[in-house]
């Protein structure tokens, strides 16, 4: 047994027919305001459709908002990857680190090898007088020796008996 | 900041490169003295002030004259020039460069007559000294420093 409001939305949805239809309209109270109501909620079922369609529009937009976003995040990405491979490894700081580590690396190596060298050169650190002569002719007496300073670094050939000169030759 | 020292440091290391690879060519200075002992003595010229200590030590003069010289930057260790004054020649001929220094022959001329002869070898950090003839009151040095 259908309720009144039950028979009242079948009505208005035009799903009542034959006697229950007949029987139903017999009993409103005000059949041409329940006509007028059943007119508006008709119109307002056909806005309610139009309103859906505008809805379902809506959310088309959402979605292709949605869709475009998701294209920007994947363009964006291939980007940034590009960023990261035109970055080097040669940053600033590392370069700087990289440059320090050479040069202490090349003075390590200077102080080894300046060590390694010094001993060999020992023996040769002052200047060394291979051979020395004068002229028997013109100073017969003459004499040479020589002799190291080391405190000084200095080599000294030591003459004696050269023919004395005129203070003359002094002269520029 | 970080940028500019990041070519400073390379800089730097071409400028130390570019250094040490002019220290290759040296300058030989060679130089006719006359010491003397004298009230008044003249400074010492700046070639000898490095070995003044020695100069003084040695020979006993208190003033050290330079009466010729010659500055002759080696680039090959085989070069030769002469170091004149009036009277005295002094002729250096490098005949090659060793990891000590220089192998010179030198010849003390008066005028054209031969007085002395020797060969040494010039290290790079020990000047020789060669005592020449008796001129006047003072004594003819022979000095040859690497400069």
């Amino acid at each position: 047994m259908k309720t009144f409001e039950e028979k009242w939305t079948a009505w208005l949805d035009g799903q009542l027919s034959g006697r229950e239809l007949s029987e139903f309209e017999a009993s409103l109270p005000d059949k041409a305001a329940a006509e007028a109501e059943k007119a508006g909620a008709r119109k307002l079922g056909a806005l309610l459709k139009r309103e859906l369609g505008v809805s379902a529009l809506t959310n088309e937009e959402f979605f292709s908002h949605q869709l475009r976003e998701r294209m920007m995040k994947e363009s964006r990405v291939p980007s940034a990857e590009r960023e990261a491979k035109a970055s080097t490894w040669w940053t600033i700081p590392r370069l700087l680190w990289t440059g320090t580590a050479s040069l202490a690396v090349f003075l390590i190596f200077t102080i080894f090898v300046i060590r390694d060298k010094n001993p060999a050169e020992e023996s040769q650190y002052l200047t060394q007088i291979l051979n020395a002569r004068v002229d028997p002719v013109v100073s017969p007496n003459a004499t040479v020796s020589m002799f190291e300073v080391k405190q000084d670094r200095v080599t000294v050939l030591w003459t004696e008996g050269l023919q004395s000169l005129p203070a003359d030759y002094a002269a520029k | 900041m970080g940028r500019s020292l990041a070519f400073l440091i390379p800089f730097v290391s071409l400028i130390a490169g570019a250094v040490s690879a002019l220290q290759g060519a040296e300058t030989v200075w060679s130089g006719l003295v006359i010491a003397e002992n004298v009230a008044q003595p003249q400074p010492i010229p700046p070639e000898l002030t490095r070995i003044e200590g020695s100069l003084k030590k040695f020979f006993g003069y208190n003033q050290f004259q330079v009466i010729g010289q010659s500055q002759k930057t080696l680039k090959t260790g085989q070069e030769d020039w002469l170091a004149t004054s009036k009277f005295f020649g002094l002729h250096v001929d490098s005949q090659g460069e060793s990891a000590a220094g220089y192998v010179l022959s030198l010849k003390l001329y008066k005028e054209k007559e031969l007085l002395l002869e020797t060969d040494a070898k010039l290290s790079k950090r020990s000047p020789l000294v060669i005592k020449g003839p008796q001129v006047g009151s003072g004594q003819l040095l022979l000095v040859l420093v690497i400069q």
